[in-house]
Parts: C-alpha cells; structure tokens; sequence
C-alpha cells in the first residue's frame, strides 16, 4: 500500500442521483483523441439530466466525480457522443429552418459569451514517443517541456498526444533529455493531424484550455466546477462557508463556438473531523464512543484543503496513528507526520487521532484490489449537507438565500468572471498565446408564446398568472367528478378529533367544485404500521373506492407499507395525509382543497383542460428511474393520454433487470395504451407525441437506435391501414443556458412561456428551450426540449405551442409546471414505484392517477 | 508404458462421488481402490445424476411418468407430506467481484414445510459476519441500513458461523439418511449458495447442500398436479406480495421489536404461507395455523382492541337493505377467521374464467361474503365447514373433487 496519501483521489460521486450510475456505464469508450472524428464536443455537462435533487434547487454542486487533469477532458468522451447524432437532417420539415415566428419577441441576455478566433485557425496534434518508454506521466511533461522549442508556445499534452496551435518546423522532431538521474531519454514528436476549429477535437481542447485559465484565476476544480476558496460565503450560525464558483464550457451552438458559464456553490463545513469527533466525544462519553462516530462519519465526503481534493469517508481505521509509516510510491518508509510536513509544510497536532479510510476510485478496466487512502481527520474538512442538515428549515433557508442567485446578482458574477479573465496577465496571455480573444455576452431575441385558458365544467377561465391559477377556480366546478361513496378513513386515537374536523371541510371544499363525498366509515387504529396495514387488509373489500389514511408520523414504514398493499395485492386508490399537516388549523380549507383534488383524480375524476388544437392526439411521457433497494432494477414510467382533451390518462409502471437507463419494455406499454385509446375512441390516435425524460449523457444515440423502433413498430403494428404519426422528444430539465430580461437597466427573470429557438440551441438538432416555471426566488431555469424523431409535422411554432399547453395539465398543481405534464406524471410514478412499492402496481389501477 | 490416465473411466469417478458418502457411514476408505468394492452394488442400479433431482427439473410440456417419479413423490399423498426446506441467508450487502469476500453472512432463517402440514418448524440465528473487510465499512452499513438493519459491528447476538451452520445441518437432517431438498427463491440463490459454502470453510463441516430454486418448486408441484406449466410470471407475483408483512409471528424476534421487515426468517415463513395460500388449497387441504398466519385475522379484536368501525349513513342503509345482516358484526368475524383465505389461481386457469386473481385472499374472501351475503346468513352456525362453504362456489366443486 504504497503512497496512499499521495495518490489522487478524484473523490467518489455519492450523490443519489441515478443518472451519474446511467452516464459511466452508457458504453464503453474510445480512450484515444484519434477515434474522435465522429464526436464533437462541449465541456462536461453542457447538458446534464432531468433528475432533480435538493442540491441542483439550490444550484450547489453536489458532484465530487471529478475530471482534474487535462488527459480526463481529452479521454472522457461520453458527454460528447450526443453530438455525432444529427437528427435534424432527418427531419425535412426543418431542415432549413426550425424556429417559430409567433408570440411577442422578447430580447434575452444570456450566460454565453463569443469566442474569437482567426479565420485560418488550426490546431496541429502531435503523438510523442519516448525511448526509454516512461511510465511517469509527470515526468514525461516535464521532459517536453523544458525544451526551448516547445517552452513559449502554446501547448497542451497529456503525456502521449500534444496540441499545439502553432506548427513545428519539422514534422517529426527529435528532442533528447537527460532524467535528474542521469538517463538520456530520447522524444520523437510526430505530427498526426492538422484540425480545423470547427473539429469536435478543437473543442476539447477549448475547454482544457478554459479550465487552464480557470486555474490560473486561482481556482480549485472539484468534480466538474471551479470555485474559489479565497472569497468564501460565509454562514457563520450554522458553520457553513459556500465557495463560490462556475461551471464552465466550451462549445459549438447554433452557428458559433461560444464559452458558457453558470454559478455554482461548494458547501463546506467549517468544522474538520477532528473538531467533530472531539465535540462528539464531550456530547457522547467514551463507551460506545467508536461506534457512534462511525455510524456519523461513514459515508461523508471531506475535503482536504492541501491539496482541494474530496474524498469519501468508508471506513476509520482505529490502529494506525499519524506517527505509523507508510510505503511511499518509491518503496521508501515515512510517517504520516513527516509525509504531511516534508509534502505540504503541515504539521499535524494531534499525534494520537485515528486514521480515515477512503476507497479510491479504481480506473477501468483495472481488476487489481481497491486502493486506500488514508487521510488524517485533523486535515479533512466535511462538506455538503447532512440529510440532519437538509431538514433543517432554517439552515435551507441561509443557504438557499446565498445561493440561489437573483438575474442581477448572476449577471454581475458572471461579469466579474469575464473581467477576471481579461484582466488576469496569465489567463490573457494563456489565451492570447492560443490566439483566442474573449468576445462579447451573447444577447438574443425570443419569444413569449400567448398565455392559456383554463377550461373548467361551465366556465372558461384566464388566469391572472398561469404560475398558480389556484384562485381564479376556486368559484368554478371541476371538468368530471366520481362521486365518492363508499370509502374508508383510517386514523389513531389522537388524530381522530382532527380527522373528524377534516372530513368535514373536505367535504364542504369538494361539494362546491362539484365532487360528491359521501361519509365514509371510520376506522380506529394502534399507533404502528402493522395495526394500519391489518386494518386495510380487513376492511377494504371491492367496493372500497378509496382508502384514506390519516398517518401520525412521517414515518417511512406507514407510507411504504399502506402503498405497497394497496397498489399491488389489492389494487384500490390511497390517500395519506400526515396529521401534522391536518393540525394547521388555519390552512385547513387549502389543504382540503388540494386533497379533495387528489382524490378526484385518484377515482378517476379530470380537473381542468386547455384547448388542444389537434384533434386525435394523444401525448406519452416516458420517465425512468434507479430503483431505491435493487439498484440492479430499472423503473420505467409511462403515462399516455387516453382522450382527445388530454384530460384522462393510461398509467403503467415497468420494471427492468437492466444496467442502462433505457427502456426495453415500451411495446408493451404502447400496444396497451393504444388499445385503451381505441377502447374510449373507437379510433386509433392520428398522432401520438412522446416526452421522454431522464434522458443521461451521451444516450441519445441509444434513444434514436433503441427506443424510437420500438414505439415505431408498436404504433405501426396495432393498425394495418393508417398508421399513427409518431413524434419523440427528449425533455431535459437541466441544461447549461440561463435566459434573462433586460428590464429597467436591470435584468429579470423572462416571463413564463418564453421560447428560445435560435442561436444558443444546436445546429444538428431541431430543439428548443421554453420557460414554464416561475422561479420565486433565484433564476429561472429553461426547460430544453429537443425532438429527435418527427412524423408529425407540425411546423415548430405548433411543438412548442403544443408543449407548453401541456405543461398546464399537471393535475397535483393548479399551475403551470416545468415539463410537459405526462413527464411529470411518469416521474411522480417511478418515484412512487422507486421508493415504495417497489414492484409493479396492478393494472387494474392503471385507468386512474392513483400516484398522485 | 500404459497411459495411466486411461483408467480413470466412468465407473471411477463414480467412485469418487461416493467416497464422501461411504465415510460418511463410518468405512474406512481413504481412495477409490478402497472404495471400489463398496460401491459395485450401486453401480448397478440406476442413478440419476443430479440434474434430475427435483426441482432442477427442467418444466416441460408433456407430463411424464419418469418426471413424477423425479419429483420422488407418488401421488397427491406423497406430495402433500413432502417435506421442503426454505431457506435464506442474509448478508451485509455485496462486495464488488474483485473482492474475495463477496457477501458477508449476517442472518440466517429455515423452515421445514409440507403442504399437508404447512410449517412443521423453523430456525432463525444471527451470524456473526466477522471482520469488515478494510475500505468496505460505508458499502456494507449502507446496505444493511437500506435492508434488514443488522448492526455491522458490535451485534451480540451474532453466533459463529461454525455453530450456526452445524445447528443449521442439525435441523434440516436431524437423522442419518438422505440429505432433503433445500430451496430459496431465485434471486437469492446466489448469495445463499456463496454464504454457505463461506461458512463450510469456515466450519470445516463438508456437506454440500443442494441449494433449488423455489420457482422451480412450484412449477414442479403444479405440474405434477395439473399436468400443466404455469407461467413464471404467475409465480413470481404469487410469491411476491405484500400482504403478511407485518403478521405475528412471521418475523425474528429482533426484526419484529425493531419493526422492521426485512428477516430472513420471514422471508422463508412467507414463502410458506404464498405457497399454503395458493398450492394448498388446490390440494383441498383446509388451511391451519401453521400454513398462514389466521390467528391475526381470528382474534383482530384483541390483537387491536381499539380499533372501532364508526358506522356512518351509508353503512346504516345498507343494513336496513339487507335485512338484518351486519357486515361488521362480531359473528360475522368469526365465521371469517373459520374459513380460509383462498386464492384459486388455477380456478382461472383450469376452468378458463377470469384470470385477474391474485394474492387478495383475505378480500376476495371478504366480497364473496358479502356477495353472497343473502346465501351466508343461512347458516346460522358459525362452525361453517370449508367443505360446505366451498361447495356453494361456483368451479370449486370440480376441484375438490380432484384432491
């Protein structure tokens, strides 16, 4: 085990989001640059997924998988597969052009900036051998670099291929070096390539030359991002420090190469493991003390601030103090002590601590056993959020006003960023040495697409803001209601007097929107998860519409429990509600409200609608998700509309045994929502549309040759004479762009229904970006849609027109949400299945929203 | 100079099987020549080489003779008193594949079952996993943390795996003689397997156990009933549910203070009570105690004394429409604890009729009751047989006469 502490540790991605599992294992890749003329690039992430965790809410970097060295940035190519995949030339209704002309044009700034080139720009790819071959990477850069030839110019090399922008005289040069021991090693450099600036290969480089600059600009990569540990944010009640930073790229847009960068932060505990196990200590007493800190500990994510890397915590090795020795790389023995002071000037204090272990990451395709690290808890310091932390209101809300940055603020960082850059002697001569020049901030021109109606049973609606229409229909009666006869309340002792409170203002809320609840049978329970579930076993029978539970406590066991019953064995709709919730007393009619909507929904009532212009469409969303227990299982989610006003919808819920986050299963889910439709409408649907979300890097290629077939063949084979016109579009909820108004010298967030069509989308892609949510408090993020495969059509103003009415049909919100609503129906149902159930939910619930 | 190798033929590694066995009586063989003279007689029986062990038995279509006999069981009788063994192991999670140590035993539960007596015993025993390999602390708690919930470390309850895995032996073949079948479901196999031979090296007890799968099991016992091939799915949702988690006296002490679900022991119990609920009662056989868990249903009352149905309206007018019957009355308790919770898979499948049934004995019970609510205050005595109950539904007749 030698060097441990010395080794990089890229830190290991502990971040529950299943898309970064999705993205590595999405397919093997080439590792050399010269593969690469089939893929263009951007930086990593330009694009990242539609998952939503707390972290991104908060636009805190939660990654710690991190690419730190240039030979990542030209290996890693994952990220840059999408862009080999052009799907517009298919697509001849667009070909020339894919933008839409209706609505108010609205000028945009964004977060992207030109970058400048010359005309004749090239990029020259060298390959360098060394004889003897070395091993050391470090050693082989060093090497190159000492030579006078090489020593001025612009360069970029990885240990094997070496860019430069300026060509050596000789095509093949010969260097010679003598190694501080002596050896002569002699350096054959040969040119390989010569790349125009519009290659995928240039843009790579791009971004490592960006993330030099970056760099040089004193800031720290981890994981993907840069941040500043120099001008830290500091929350000093909670002993936070946020490092503020950006996550920047380099790529090719519609017609230019343009830089991107958007704000991050980095939580940082101000509190090294040390300090904690210390305080742990004088709150716990010794007995027991060990086990207490590693059930605290385990699993965390510290920094060391020597070396800004970020590692995982898997394991605290008790046995071994700071004064034990250790096998450095060389086979030489040194202690910990001497290692940290000779290495870092660092004296460690306390001699008697016990080490932290982390498991590094293995490189691929390596079988050897798992590297240690070990690593000293007086020199880690904690970071993130603990899930303690998270549900801390108080806490959140420090944080979250620090971070989520208004337009104003993010438009002023991200000013200073530019200034930085240019002032920067280093940064300006690293891009000038290029022949780079840093261009203006882009600005463009969108547009706002006309605002929707809300059609209720006899009245039609136009709400005052489409981000909560909650009050504009509270007079009005709901489209179509069940009326709700025969149902159960299950409740405890306690919570009885305000289930009895609450029945009777549900009761009132859902008369006057038209829904009919009849008074149920009240069942008492014991307070525990078993007396809940033998209760449902025992008292629900067929004719039971509806089960309500009333739970009194958040606990897990309640929920997971009652659903897993009640969606699988015995398929009847369920409500829970927590009795916290039911004890606020002065929001009790808004909660009703918002329950007896659920409930609508669940017995298979439809709230609202919107004029949808075609006639015979019907709209899927695909979602996919990890399952929580299995993570070998796939939960694929899909939702079709079974009804020409989209109001009514065919759920169904599949699960996978498979490693990638591709449906397999889509035919099936097809032929049966096809059959439904044609059960209602006697007609197949003319059109069908598919969103399909929880697309990951580098899957469109699968998307198109994998997914896009198999719901072609279902729509063709269930009618011989007229087949449905077929239309997919992937939907990403996170992507790199940020849109603001200019309004008043200042900028805003643009309004809701913004439409961006030109310049920051993709010239291979008929995609655009729409706003359909209303950010409170920071930026508003777009909505990036991008139509991989299009029968249908309809001109682009008619797709995003279409898109956005259909971002108001979200039944567990009246308002406009940011995805389409069948997306945001398959979401609700992966997680509800991912989370809790776990298996299947029976079909014979599949006509109802019962995941609401 | 003969090759020496040619003399290895069949009837040597023949030999060789047998040797352990041949120790095992108390002979003194130490290698095949000492063997050889013991094992003449068998070779001139026929055996059947493991693959045709039972459950191993490849479904087939065509039913035949040969593979009843496989199943070594003649008949209905043999099958309703054939003794099963489920078993489960459970680990700290799952060590990636270029570790040595893949799983981690921390759990062990074991059930012996017939379908004609339902769970005859059963044993449950913490294992102490031993030493946490270096690095593998965070994966092994999350995966315990996400699952059954076992302390990694400092568990006294843990046994050693020596003795857990000799009480194990001790269980399952108290007497000398054949070694029975031993089943887990599918998905688990791999680990059990893993976890037991773990535990042999560590034991230094040589048993091989024949770990069969219990998906195989029950395609084998419908086969051998209906001469028919069951779908893997049916099976899999037929062992699959959700409805005993919390009855009594299904999980481990521990699991049930702690509340939590997973147990190995309540993983085999429920695979007893799946298979009572759906393959015994084709069998006609009127289920016990000991094949699902009634008492929880029988005696709801006392198990939550509290719990109080407040009649509402709705409740009151259905009373006064069916002429005195109370759904909810005490009696009517009673009479559903006496019968049974029954799910008729293969009514639907024999007969042809409607296939959606599954796992929801209890409510299906439930709505035929109250379907035939008119039909069932006839009986007036709450000692209702199974037979004359059953008799009143429609397709079952057929089936009891089957069994």
């Amino acid at each position: 085990m030698s060097g441990r502490a010395r080794v990089k540790a890229r830190g290991i991605a502990r971040s529950p989001s299943a898309t970064e599992v999705g993205r590595t294992q999405a397919s093997p890749l080439p590792t050399s640059v010269d593969l690469s003329n089939n893929e263009a690039s951007s930086s990593n992430g330009f694009l990242g997924t539609s998952r939503i965790s707390t972290n991104d809410k908060y636009g805190i970097s939660s990654g710690d998988a991190g690419s730190n060295s240039m030979e990542r940035g030209v290996k890693n190519k994952q990220d840059f597969m999408d862009l080999s995949i052009c799907t517009r030339e298919k697509l001849a209704h667009v070909r020339d052009c894919k933008t839409g002309s209706s609505g108010i044009p609205v000028k945009l700034v964004t977060n992207l900036f030109n970058l400048d080139f010359p005309q004749d720009w090239q990029l020259y790819q060298y390959h360098v051998t060394y004889v003897p071959d070395l091993a050391s990477r470090r050693l082989r850069i060093a090497l190159l670099y000492s030579h006078s030839e090489l020593s001025n110019k612009a360069k970029a090399f990885d240990g094997a291929i070496l860019f430069l922008s300026q060509k050596l005289e000789e095509k093949v040069t010969e260097l010679s070096s003598e190694t501080q021991r002596g050896e002569t090693i002699k350096m054959t450099i040969t040119l390989k390539r010569e790349l125009p600036s519009s290659s995928p290969v240039c843009i790579q480089v791009f971004n490592i030359i960006f993330r030099k600059i970056l760099k040089k600009l004193s800031m720290y990569q981890i994981g993907r991002n840069f941040y500043n540990p120099s001008e830290p944010v500091e929350i000093p009640q909670h002993k936070l420090s946020l490092w503020p930073g950006f996550a920047i790229s380099v790529s090719y847009f519609e017609s230019k190469l343009l830089f991107s960068a958007d704000v991050s932060y980095k939580v940082l505990r101000n509190e090294t493991v040390l300090e904690f196990m210390t305080a742990l200590c004088q709150r716990t007493g010794l007995s027991g003390f060990t086990q207490t800190c590693e059930k605290q500990l385990i699993g965390l994510i510290v920094l060391t601030r020597y070396n800004n890397r970020t590692y995982s915590i898997d394991d605290i090795d008790w046995s071994v103090k700071p004064t034990h020795t250790f096998q450095k790389r060389d086979g030489t023995e040194i202690t910990y002590v001497d290692y940290y002071k000779q290495q870092y000037d660092i004296t460690v204090s306390d001699l008697n601590q016990p080490m932290l272990v982390s498991l590094l990451k293995r490189k691929r395709n390596d079988n050897s056993e798992a590297r240690l690290a070990h690593l000293i808890p007086e020199l880690c310091f904690l970071t993130g959020l603990t899930d303690q932390a998270t549900s801390n209101f108080q806490l959140m809300k420090a944080v979250a006003e620090k971070t989520r940055l208004p337009p104003s603020g993010r438009q002023q960082r991200l000013a200073r960023l530019v200034d930085n850059i240019q002032r920067n002697t280093n940064a300006r001569f690293e891009l000038e040495t290029w022949g780079l020049h840093f261009g203006s901030q882009i600005s463009l021109t969108g547009r706002v697409v006309p605002s929707e109606k809300i059609l209720m049973q006899d009245h039609i609606c136009q709400p005052v803001s489409a981000a909560d229409w909650s009050k504009d229909i509270r007079t009005c009666k709901i489209l179509n209601a069940q009326s709700l006869n025969t149902w159960l309340i299950l409740c405890s002792d306690r919570t009885e007097y305000v289930a009895e409170s609450f029945l009777n203002c549900l009761r009132r809320v859902a008369g006057s929107m038209g829904f009919n609840v009849d008074y149920p049978k009240i069942i008492k329970v014991q307070e525990n998860p078993a007396a809940f579930v033998r209760a449902v076993q025992q008292y629900v029978d067929p004719d039971v519409q509806l089960v309500m539970c009333i739970l009194p406590s958040n606990q897990k066991t309640y929920y997971d429990s009652i659903k897993k019953y009640l969606s699988s064995d015995c398929p009847v709709p369920s409500q829970c509600v927590l009795a916290r919730t039911l004890n606020k007393q002065g929001m009790m009619m808004s909660i009703a409200t918002k329950i007896a909507m659920q409930m609508t929904c669940k017995i298979g009532g439809e709230l609202w609608a919107v004029e949808i212009p075609l006639k015979s469409l019907m709209v899927v969303g695909i979602d996919v998700c990890k399952d929580a227990l299995s993570k070998d299982v796939m939960v694929v989610g899909c939702v079709a509309s079974v009804n020409p006003g989209i109001t009514r919808w065919f759920s169904r819920c599949i699960l996978q045994r498979t490693m990638t986050d591709v449906a397999d299963c889509l035919k099936v889910f097809m032929t049966g929502a096809l059959n439904k439709w044609y059960k209602y409408n006697h007609d197949l649907p003319a059109r069908i549309i598919v969103y399909r979300a929880g697309v990951g890097d580098g899957q469109l290629k699968t998307l198109v040759e994998y997914e896009v077939p198999q719901l072609l063949s279902s729509v063709a084979g269930s009618s011989s004479n007229t087949s449905s016109r077929l239309s997919v579009i992937v939907v990403r909820k996170k992507c790199m762009p940020r849109f603001f108004t200019e309004m008043n010298r200042t900028v805003q967030n643009p309004p809701l229904g913004t439409v961006v069509d030109s310049e920051a989308t993709r010239n291979e892609w008929y995609d655009f970006y729409l706003i359909s949510q209303v950010a409170c408090r920071g930026t508003v993020s777009p909505t990036y849609y991008n139509v991989i495969y299009d029968d249908n059509g309809l001109k682009p103003d008619h797709m995003q027109r279409l898109t956005f009415k259909l971002c108001h049909l979200y039944y567990n919100w009246p308002g406009i949400v940011s995805v389409p609503a069948p997306c945001q129906y398959a979401h609700k149902l992966t997680f509800l299945v991912a989370q809790s159930i776990h298996k299947e939910p029976s079909l014979e619930l599949a006509n109802h929203l019962f995941y609401l | 100079m003969p090759n020496r190798k040619a003399s290895r033929n069949a009837y040597y590694f023949f030999v060789q099987e047998k040797i352990p066995e041949l120790r095992r009586r108390g002979l003194p063989v130490a290698r095949v020549a000492d063997a050889i003279p013991y094992c003449s007689a068998d070779w001139a029986k026929p055996v059947f080489t493991p693959l045709r062990r039972p459950g191993m038995l490849v479904p087939k279509q065509n039913v035949s003779p040969p593979d009843m006999s496989t199943l070594s069981l003649k008949g209905d009788q043999a099958l309703l008193g054939g003794i099963f063994y489920f078993l489960n192991i459970f680990s700290h999670g799952e060590l990636p594949p270029h570790c040595e140590q893949r799983f981690l035993p921390c759990e062990i539960g074991c059930v012996k079952y017939s379908l004609q007596e339902g769970i005859m015993a059963d044993f449950h025993s913490f294992i102490n996993p031993g030493e946490i390999p270096r690095g593998f602390r965070f994966h092994c708690q999350a995966a315990s943390d996400s699952s059954h919930k076992i302390p990694i470390s400092n568990f006294e309850r843990g046994h050693n795996q020596a003795t857990v895995l000799q009480n194990l032996y001790r269980f399952i073949h108290p007497n000398p003689g054949n070694w029975p079948p031993i089943y887990c479901k599918s998905d688990d196999r791999t680990r059990v397997n893993w976890c037991l031979k773990h535990m042999a090296k560590a034991s230094e007890i040589r048993q091989d156990l024949q770990l069969l799968t219990v998906e195989d099991l029950v395609v084998g016992i419908y086969q051998q009933k209906f001469l028919k091939e069951p779908s893997k799915t049916w099976i899999r949702s037929l062992l699959d549910v959700a409805m005993w988690d919390y009855s009594s006296n299904t999980r481990c002490k521990w699991h049930e203070e702690n509340d939590i679900l997973f147990c190995a022991l309540a993983v085999c119990k429920k695979i007893a009570y799946c298979i009572s609920n759906s393959l015994a009662t084709l069998f006609g056989i009127q289920l016990t105690e000991a094949h699902v868990p009634l008492q929880d249903y029988e005696a709801s009352n006392s198990v939550t004394p509290k719990m109080v149905v407040l009649d509402a309206g709705r409740y009151q007018k259905l009373r006064v429409g069916s002429s005195g019957f109370s759904h909810f009355n005490s009696a009517d308790q009673e009479q559903r604890s006496n019968t049974p919770i029954g799910d008729y898979p293969s009514r639907a499948k024999t007969s042809g009729q409607n296939s959606s049934v599954r796992g929801r004995g209890i409510t299906r019970l439930l709505e035929s009751i109250s379907n035939s609510s008119s039909n069932i205050h006839k009986f007036s005595n709450c000692d209702t047989s199974l037979s004359s109950y059953m008799s009143q539904k429609d397709g079952y007749k057929s089936f009891s006469s089957l069994s």
